[in-house]
C-alpha cells in the first residue's frame, strides 16, 4: 500500500519540479512583470508601468526581436546559430524603403521580394552548412557581413526616408497602415504581427512531422541521419524560415522608424539569442519552445521598459540585462535530467 | 578476514521505480563474482552505486571492513576502485593514449604531457588484452568492440583492488573474450576483487567464481556458477523457465531478395582500422536470416554501412542487387524508402537521441504513415508506438519518459522497433542483442523467425557465436573485407565458423553452447 502511494507522490513531484523547469521563461516573466508592478513610477495614483499606453509600447518594442527570435528558436533546436539575422532585418528595411520610394513600386510587390530576398538569403547560408558542412556560426558571420555589404550598396550608404504619399518618391500609404494600431486604436499592426507568427510558429512545431525531424537533428543529428531523417533538407529549410522572419522584422522595422537604413538591428541577433536562451531552449539543439522564447523576449522588453521609465543609467541596464541572461542559464543547468 | 566489499541493504529509487532494494552484496578478494540479471534489474545502479557515480542511496558500503561513503567516481578510485562503465565513456575526440591517462597524464621531467611514454605504456597495456590498436588513433574512429578494449585497457591500468566490469564484452568476439579472460584470472591471481556483468551465459560459468542474481531491484539467489545449468540460471533471473533460446531456423525460404556480388569500396580518404569491403559476395532469400561472422575489424559493420549507403565517399565496384533490380545505396532515406532498414550497433551514439521521448525515437523514421500533409496525427502514432513496445516487451514507465532512462537492452529494442514501423523487407542489423538479457533475446530470436516467416530477409552481423549458430539459416563469415567461407548452420557449429573467422584449420572445441 505505502509503495503506491509513495509512487504517486514522488510522480507528482517530479511532473511539478518538469512542468516549474519546462515553464521556466514563464515564470520569469511574471516575476519580472510583477517586479515591474512594485517599482513603476507612480503618478496621481496611477501606476505607469501598467497602463494601456506604457503596455503597447513593451510589446511594440519587442515584436521586431520577437519575431527575429523565433526564426533564432528553429535554428538553435537543430544546433546552430544565426548571427546574419540583424545584418538580413537591415538588409530588408533597406530594400523596403527604396524599392517604394525610388524605384515607386507598389506595397505588395516590394514586401515579396523583400521577403523572399530574406528567404533565399537564409536557405543559402543552410546549403553552406548543411552541405558544405561549414559550422553555421561562421556561416552567419560571413552572412551578416554579407548582407551588411549588401544594404549599404543597395542604399547607397545612406538611409533612405520613408514619406507616405501617392507621387514619385513617396511610399504607398497602404504601407503605413502597417505601422499603425488596431482594435480602437490599442494594439499596433506589429505586435499582431509578432502574435500570429509566434502562434503559427507553435502550432507548427506542435503538430507538424517537419518539426520532429528537426528535434531529432538537433539531438543527435547522426541518429537523425540514418534513422532517415532528411538532415540537409530540414537544416536548409530552417535557416531559410530564419532568413524569411528577420527580413519580415526588417519590414516591421522600416515602417515604425519610417526609414531603411543600412545600419538598422546592429545587434539584434545577440537579442534574439538572449531571448531563445532565456526561454530555455538549449544551445546544444534538441530542446526547447518557441513558447518559452516569446516568454524571453517579453521577459526582456518589460525589463528595458521599467528600467527606461525609472530612468536608470543606460550602461546599468545592460548590467542587469546580463545578469539576467546568466541567471536563466543557470536555472538550466538545475533542470532535472528526466 | 575482512570482506574486501561489503555492500548492505542497498538502495536506489528512481521516480516511480526502484532500481535496487535492500540488496546485500559481498565480494571477496580474490574473487571473481558474477553479477546476473534481466535489463532493467539492477546490475548497473548497484555498481554505480560501489563505483561512486552514484552519491545519493540508501544502505551502507565497507571496503575491508572500513565504512566508506563516496562522494564521486573519483573518491572510489583513490580507494582502489574502478568500473569499465556499459555505455562506454570515452572522449571521442582524444587518442586512444591519451583516453587511457586521461586525468593522469604521465609527465616530463619538465612538466610537459610524455605522449611518447603514454603511447608505449599503452601499447603495452592493450597488447596485454592481446589487440593490436594504435595508441595514437581518435577513439571516435573505433568500432564499439574496439573502445570496449580501450576501456578494459584504461581499468586495468588504475591498478584497482576492485574492479567492476559492466558488460565488457558485449561488442568481443569469442578470441577477444578468451584474451580478456586471461587478463581477469591473472588479475584474480594477485588478489584483485572482480565484479562481472554480463548477458552472455556461457561466459558465467568459465570465468566466475561465485554468481549472483538480481531480479527487480532485489538479491534471487546466489550459487556457484559451475554448479548450475544454464538453464537453472536462465530461470532464476527471469522468474520462470525459458522454454527455448533459439527456435529453430525454418528453411522455408523464398525467393532472393538481396544479392551482393564481389563489392569493394575504395574509400576515397582510407582511414586507418576501417576495413571496408574488398571483393564480398553474398545473397539473402526472403524469409531468411544470414548472418555475419568475423573477428573484430573484419569488416562486418562496413560491410551493413556500405548496403545502407552510409559508407564514406569513394568508388564502389560490383554489383547490389534488391529484388533482382541494381540497386546504388546514396543515403538512409533513399535505401530505407526501397525497403531497407538498419540497426547501427552504438544504439547512444547512433541510434537514439536520449534526451527525447521513448515515443518520439520509436516513430521517427517512419513518421509519413501518421498523418496527412505533414501534420501528425497524435493518436495514431501513440498507437503504433505501444504496439510496438508491447510486441517487443519493452519495459518502460511511460511513452513520455526520456529514452536514456532505459535499461540499455530496452534502449536497444526502441531501436529495434522503429525500424520494423518502416516494415522493411530487408533488414540489416549491427550486433542487435548488445547489451539484451536473455529473456529479451529470445523474444528478439522469436521475432526475428516470426518476422523471417512472413517473408522479411535479415542480414546479422554478431560477435556471439552461439547466435550466429543458432539464430541463422546460413552464415558468412568475413575476414580482412572478404567473405572466406559460408556455412549452413543445420550442419556446421561455432568452432567451424570462429576457425573460418581466425583463418586458421584448427579447432577450437572448447567454445560451449548455451
Ligand atoms: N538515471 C535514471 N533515471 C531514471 N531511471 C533510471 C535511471 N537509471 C536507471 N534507471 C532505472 O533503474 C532500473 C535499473 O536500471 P539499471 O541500469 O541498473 O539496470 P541493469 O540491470 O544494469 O540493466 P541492463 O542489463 O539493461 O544494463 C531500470 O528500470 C532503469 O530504467
Ligand atoms: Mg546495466
Amino acid at each position: 500500500m505505502t509503495d503506491v502511494q509513495d509512487k504517486v507522490v514522488t510522480t507528482d513531484k517530479m511532473s511539478v519540479a518538469a512542468t516549474l523547469f519546462r515553464f521556466q521563461s514563464v515564470f520569469g516573466l511574471i516575476a519580472v512583470f510583477v517586479a515591474a508592478i512594485i517599482f513603476s513610477p507612480r503618478k496621481n495614483g496611477a501606476i505607469l508601468f501598467v497602463s494601456a499606453d506604457n503596455l503597447a509600447n513593451v510589446v511594440r518594442a519587442v515584436s521586431e526581436i520577437g519575431i527575429i527570435a523565433v526564426g533564432m528558436t528553429f535554428v538553435i533546436l537543430i544546433g546552430g546559430i544565426d548571427l546574419s539575422v540583424g545584418a538580413v532585418l537591415g538588409l530588408a528595411a533597406v530594400g523596403s524603403a527604396v524599392l517604394m520610394v525610388e524605384n515607386d513600386w507598389g506595397f505588395l510587390p516590394s514586401v515579396v521580394l523583400v521577403l523572399a530576398i530574406g528567404l533565399v538569403f537564409g536557405a543559402l547560408q543552410g546549403v553552406a552548412t548543411a552541405m558544405i558542412g561549414i559550422q553555421s556560426f561562421i556561416v552567419t558571420l560571413a552572412g551578416l557581413q554579407i548582407a551588411r555589404g549588401l544594404a549599404r550598396i543597395w542604399s547607397g550608404g545612406q538611409g533612405v526616408a520613408i514619406a507616405y504619399g501617392d507621387g514619385p518618391k513617396e511610399a504607398p500609404t497602404s504601407f503605413a497602415l502597417l505601422g499603425e494600431r488596431t482594435f480602437g486604436g490599442l494594439v499596433p499592426i506589429p505586435v499582431i504581427i509578432f502574435a500570429v507568427v509566434a502562434i503559427a510558429a507553435v502550432v507548427f512545431l506542435r503538430v507538424s512531422a517537419f518539426s520532429r525531424h528537426l528535434y531529432a537533428v538537433g539531438g543527435n543529428e547522426k541518429a537523425a541521419r540514418l534513422s532517415g531523417v532528411p538532415v540537409v533538407r530540414v537544416k536548409i529549410a530552417v535557416f531559410a524560415i530564419c532568413g524569411l522572419l528577420a527580413s519580415l522584422a526588417g519590414i516591421v522595422h522600416a515602417v515604425q522608424l519610417n526609414q531603411g537604413s543600412p545600419n538598422d538591428g546592429i545587434g539584434y541577433e545577440l537579442d534574439a539569442i538572449a531571448a531563445v536562451v532565456i526561454g530555455g531552449t538549449s544551445l546544444a539543439g534538441g530542446r526547447g519552445s518557441v513558447a518559452g522564447t516569446v516568454a524571453g523576449a517579453l521577459l526582456l522588453g518589460v525589463l528595458n521598459n521599467i528600467l527606461a521609465l525609472n530612468n536608470i543609467d543606460s550602461n546599468i541596464q545592460l548590467l542587469i540585462k546580463g545578469l539576467v541572461i546568466v541567471a536563466a542559464a543557470a536555472l538550466q543547468r538545475l533542470r532535472p535530467t528526466s | 578476514m575482512a570482506d574486501l566489499v561489503r555492500m548492505a541493504a542497498i538502495g536506489k529509487r528512481y521516480g516511480g521505480v526502484q532500481a535496487c532494494h535492500e540488496v546485500d552484496f559481498v565480494l571477496g578478494a580474490g574473487e571473481v563474482h558474477a553479477l546476473l540479471g534481466e535489463n532493467g534489474a539492477g546490475k548497473s545502479t548497484l555498481m554505480k552505486i560501489l563505483s561512486g557515480d552514484i552519491t545519493e542511496y540508501a544502505g551502507s558500503i565497507a571496503i575491508n571492513g572500513t565504512p566508506v561513503r563516496f562522494s564521486g567516481p573519483t573518491d572510489a578510485q583513490a580507494a582502489g576502485i574502478a568500473m569499465i562503465h556499459q555505455e562506454l565513456d570515452l572522449v571521442p575526440g582524444l587518442s586512444v593514449a591519451d583516453n587511457i591517462f586521461l586525468g593522469r597524464e604521465l609527465r616530463t621531467t619538465v612538466r610537459t604531457v610524455d605522449r611518447r611514454r603514454m603511447e608505449r605504456e599503452a601499447r603495452e597495456l592493450l597488447d596485454r588484452s592481446g589487440v593490436g590498436l594504435d595508441p595514437r588513433r581518435p577513439v571516435g574512429e573505433l568500432r564499439v568492440g574496439e573502445q570496449q578494449l580501450v576501456t578494459i585497457a584504461k581499468a586495468i591500468s588504475l591498478d584497482a583492488r576492485v574492479l567492476i566490469m559492466d558488460e565488457p564484452t558485449s561488442a568481443l568476439t569469442s578470441s577477444e573474450v578468451e584474451r580478456l579472460f586471461d587478463v581477469i584470472r591473472e588479475l584474480r591471481n594477485s588478489g584483485v576483487g572482480i565484479v562481472y556483468i554480463s548477458h552472455r551465459m556461457e561466459e558465467i560459468a568459465k570465468v566466475a567464481d561465485r554468481a549472483t542474481v538480481l531480479r527487480n531491484g532485489k538479491i534471487v539467489t546466489s550459487f556457484d556458477p559451475r554448479k548450475l545449468s544454464t538453464a537453472e540460471v536462465v530461470e532464476a533471473m527471469v522468474g520462470r523457465p525459458v522454454q527455448t533460446m533459439f527456435t529453430t531456423p525454418d528453411s522455408d525460404t523464398g525467393d532472393e531478395l538481396l544479392r551482393v556480388e564481389n563489392l569493394k569500396l575504395k574509400a576515397r580518404r582510407p582511414r586507418p582500422g576501417r576495413r571496408d569491403p574488398d571483393g564480398i559476395s553474398l545473397t539473402v532469400r526472403s524469409g531468411e536470416i544470414v548472418g555475419l561472422a568475423g573477428l573484430l575489424g573484419a569488416g562486418r559493420t562496413e560491410l551493413l554501412e556500405t548496403l545502407y549507403g552510409v559508407a564514406p565517399g569513394g568508388i564502389r565496384t560490383g554489383r547490389i542487387l534488391l529484388q533482382g533490380r541494381p540497386i546504388r545505396p546514396r543515403g538512409p532515406r533513399q535505401v530505407l524508402a526501397q525497403g531497407i532498414g538498419f540497426v547501427p550497433e552504438d544504439r547512444r551514439a547512433s541510434g537514439l537521441v536520449l534526451f527525447h521521448s521513448i515515443l518520439a525515437n520509436t516513430v521517427v523514421s517512419s513518421l509519413p504513415s501518421y498523418g496527412r500533409l505533414g501534420v501528425i496525427a497524435r493518436r495514431m502514432e501513440r498507437t503504433a508506438s505501444v504496439r510496438m513496445a508491447d510486441r517487443l516487451r519493452l519495459k518502460f514507465g511511460r511513452l513520455q519518459d526520456e529514452v536514456g532512462t532505459l535499461s540499455g537492452g530496452n534502449q536497444q529494442k526502441v531501436v529495434f522497433g522503429r525500424m520494423l514501423l518502416t516494415e522493411p523487407k530487408l533488414l540489416l542489423l549491427d550486433e542487435p542483442t548488445r547489451g539484451v538479457d536473455v529473456g529479451a533475446k529470445a523474444e528478439i530470436y522469436r521475432l526475428l523467425g516470426e518476422l523471417a516467416a512472413q517473408g522479411l530477409g535479415v542480414l546479422l552481423a554478431s560477435s556471439e557465436l552461439p547466435e550466429l549458430v543458432g539464430v541463422c539459416d546460413r552464415v558468412v563469415v568475413l575476414r580482412d573485407g572478404r567473405d572466406v567461407a559460408s556455412f549452413s548452420t543445420a550442419d556446421s557449429g561455432e568452432g567451424d565458423l570462429l576457425a573460418a573467422a581466425m583463418g586458421h584449420g584448427e579447432m577450437f572445441d572448447e567454445v560451449g553452447g548455451v
